[in-house]
């Protein structure tokens, strides 16, 4: 395996903290926010991070197949989870200490409850508004009622964070610019 | 498990002497300090298992709101405003406005408006899949009470209490009227039955608010069950003839409604677990989409009172949001904390540790396997902590252990763990316990002259064993009597010899007994005390227990 070249392209838009690691090929979107400590590793692929996403702190992402690892606007990574899915759609959350899967590719406003695994064997899609939740895992299909609330509540804590992370840590740029 | 230390609460016995620790009754009369209290009137232990309880207030867990008494039974013992739990995962519901139907997705700015649904932030559930919604975000339980008070088992409650309500108060009118022809012992005995179905009867009449406009039916239809009970006998009750059938209720009892639900169910989730059913105080509806959002069930703050004397052993601060006690009488702050350490355990776990560096952490052995090998002889050492501003003197002595002779004997002491306990039997001081420590280089203690050490007991081993443990015992560095005193504390060293064919536990029964002089009232911990000095004693058992024993085959196999 030829070593893994580091690639940073980071939207002049987008908050991401000096202390975050990050390595391979990773483009980052505009307004989308990476806490300290997090970890963005493209091993094998590169990894592509679309906007207003939050990603918070001792979150990992690991991009471990060779086809670029899409992941699409306003996610909300909550501490310390860990996601390996070749793709996630929009508006989802993936709660604290949660961990997916690469064998899992996540579609839109789909939540992976507190703590979750999944991880199953055979490759998977969840569909829109799959909510995952509770020790056991269960699923059930969300109506989508309280999706323009929850939308409206993620863009005003991003927005929030874009105020206030820069005042207390230092920031990291993309390559090019 | 770690090795523990319970102290004997005497309630259930008439027997201030607790059952050996080998029968099945030793573990209801031991409990663990921490949930003793201590009656200073009766100079005794109270558990929980004797003390009386009575609930000092009710709230919501919640929104903390206090629940005055009166209307707990009105409000069902839920919380009447605006906690519900989620039918799904039992979560607290949010209400949140819904969604605008149409615009860019952005809330407009100002004042949100109606209608509000009830969300769960966790499983996203949501009161519209039911159809369920609101005008306002608050008073929540007053919106949902009509469907609360329409549903049929609740009207079928409200009836059926109504037709005993009738009843009960007929028979107490009876009871009054008839009690004072009666002799007075007699008298006093129905008048205190009297005032119980009065009160009970007088509660169950209590209006509930909302409730009437709803059963008119119900509440005329008992009207005239009253007027004829009444005219016949007083004693007699009329027939109950419920509102509705019992099999027709959907879901309530099985039936052919719900085999053909069974037979065309397509997904599992449609029916309700257990878990969420059981949630439900009336009907426990069998398909998921039947449940409903739940208020969220009162607590209880109580006190508790001393059985003999009845003085207050606990009593919390009224205010939900207070987690301090106006009285706390435990245990723990009258009695010496005994803690064990068992040194080969120690011992065990640092070599332990040491394997472990360098592995990976799913290859560690966190705990080592806890157990004595049979045949052998361990330290033990009890830690013991004065928690009184007056220095104490402790003696332990072991509960000596008879070994039965009767026939059957034998089997008996088959299952009993044969070994021995040498525990110093002098008594030895704790300092009081203080908030500036003055005793630091005190060491006077340190050292007890071997003669005053001895040997607690010996269960059913035999002298040769105890023999050979004192004679090199004094070779080797002390283990047995006062090893350390600091601060309010002092470890005592003991010692156990198992047998060679012991099994089961290294558990035994100890008597702690301890005095302390009180020189001044306004020192002492124990303020009841005259300011004269004057020496008191207490005493209480324990159960000491070690751990298992492991047989030397099985220690052998380890290896
Ligand atoms: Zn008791
Ligand atoms: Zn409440
Ligand atoms: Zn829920
Ligand atoms: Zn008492």
């Amino acid at each position: 395996m030829p070593p893994i070249r580091d690639k940073f392209t980071i939207h002049s838009k987008a908050v991401v903290c000096q202390d975050v690691e990050l390595k391979g090929d990773i483009t980052i979107g505009a307004g989308t926010i990476v806490h300290p400590k997090a970890t963005i590793f493209a091993i094998a692929g590169p990894i592509v991070i679309g906007s207003g996403c939050i990603i918070e702190e001792a979150t990992i992402i690991v991009n471990r197949r060779k086809e670029v690892m899409r992941i699409g606007d306003e996610n909300l990574f909550e501490v310390g989870c860990r996601v390996e899915c070749p793709s996630i759609g929009d508006h989802n959350t993936i709660s604290a200490r949660s961990r997916v899967h690469h064998t899992v590719r996540i579609s839109n406003h789909c939540v992976i409850g507190v703590g979750c695994l999944v991880v199953p064997i055979e490759d998977e899609v969840l569909d829109d508004y799959t909510i995952v939740y509770g020790p056991g895992a269960e699923r059930r299909k969300w109506s989508g009622r309280g999706k323009v609330q929850e939308a409206d509540l993620r863009r005003k804590h991003a927005d929030y964070l874009r105020e206030m992370i820069p005042k207390f840590n230092r920031l990291r740029r993309g390559d090019g610019i | 498990m770690a090795p523990s230390v319970l102290y004997h609460c005497p309630c259930l016995s008439t027997s201030d002497i607790p059952p050996p620790p080998h029968l099945p009754s030793s573990s209801h009369s031991f409990h663990p300090l921490n949930t003793l209290f201590f009656c200073e009137e009766c100079d005794a232990v109270r558990c929980n298992r004797c003390v009386s309880v009575e609930v000092s207030s009710y709230y919501c867990p919640n929104c903390l709101f206090e629940v005055p008494s009166a209307s707990v039974r009105a409000e069902k013992n839920r919380c009447a405003r605006n906690c519900f739990m989620c039918p799904n995962c039992r979560n607290t519901l949010a209400a949140v406005p819904a969604d605008p139907e149409s615009g860019d997705g952005r809330i407009p700015a100002g004042v949100a408006e109606g209608p509000y649904i009830m969300y769960c932030n966790y499983c996203r559930w949501d009161s519209a899949e039911i159809g369920i919604t609101f005008e306002k975000p608050t008073g929540l339980a007053a919106q949902l009470q009509k469907y609360e008070d329409s549903a049929p088992d609740s009207l079928e409650f409200d009836r059926l209490k109504e037709h005993f309500d009738a009843f009960l108060r007929t028979s107490a009118l009876a009871a009054s009227t008839s009690g004072t022809h009666h002799h007075s012992t007699h008298h006093s005995h129905s008048l205190h039955t009297n005032s119980i179905t009065a009160a009970a009867s007088a509660a169950l009449a209590r209006d509930i608010p909302g409730v009437g406009k709803y059963n008119p039916l119900a509440r005329s239809t008992t009207g005239r069950g009253y007027g004829k009970d009444r005219s016949v006998n007083k004693d007699e009750m009329t027939e109950y003839r419920s509102r509705s059938e019992i099999a027709q209720t959907a879901g309530a009892g099985g039936g052919e409604p719900d085999v053909e639900l069974m037979n065309s169910l397509e997904e599992v989730g449609e029916v309700a677990s257990l878990e969420q059913r059981w949630e439900n105080s009336w009907v426990t509806p069998l398909q998921t989409k039947q449940l409903k959002p739940i208020r969220i069930p009162l607590h209880s703050k109580r006190s508790k009172r001393c059985p003999a004397c009845t003085h207050i052993l606990i009593k919390p601060e009224q205010k939900s949001q207070s987690v301090r006690y106006k009285i706390k009488l435990m245990a723990a702050n009258y009695l010496p904390g005994i803690v064990i350490v068992l040194p080969h355990m120690r011992q065990l776990r640092d070599e332990l540790s040491k394997r472990n560096l360098g592995k990976s952490v799913a290859a560690q052995v966190d705990e080592p396997p806890p157990g004595m090998v049979a045949g052998n002889t361990y330290e033990f050492q009890l830690n013991l902590t004065n928690p009184l501003y007056d220095p104490i003197e402790v003696r332990l002595s072991v509960q000596r252990v008879h070994v039965s002779t009767a026939p059957g004997g034998t089997a008996e002491k088959a299952r009993r763990p044969p070994f021995a306990i040498s525990l110093p039997t002098a008594k030895f001081p704790i300092s009081p316990f203080a908030e500036a420590w003055e005793y630091e280089d005190d060491e006077d203690m340190f050292g007890v002259e071997d003669d005053e050490l001895g040997i607690g007991m010996g269960s059913s081993l035999s002298a040769s064993v105890r023999g050979g443990r004192e004679k090199d015992g004094r070779a080797r560095p002390k283990t047995v009597g006062v090893l350390e005193r600091k601060a309010n504390k002092t470890v005592v060293g003991g010692e156990v010899v198992i047998g060679k064919e012991a099994q089961g536990n290294v558990k035994f029964n100890m008597l702690v007994s301890y005095t302390y002089r009180s020189d001044d009232a306004e020192g002492g911990d124990l303020g009841v005390h005259p300011s004269k000095p004057e020496i008191r004693r207490f005493e209480f058992y324990t159960v000491v227990d070690l751990g298992p024993i492991i047989s030397r085959e099985e220690a052998r196999m380890d290896l």
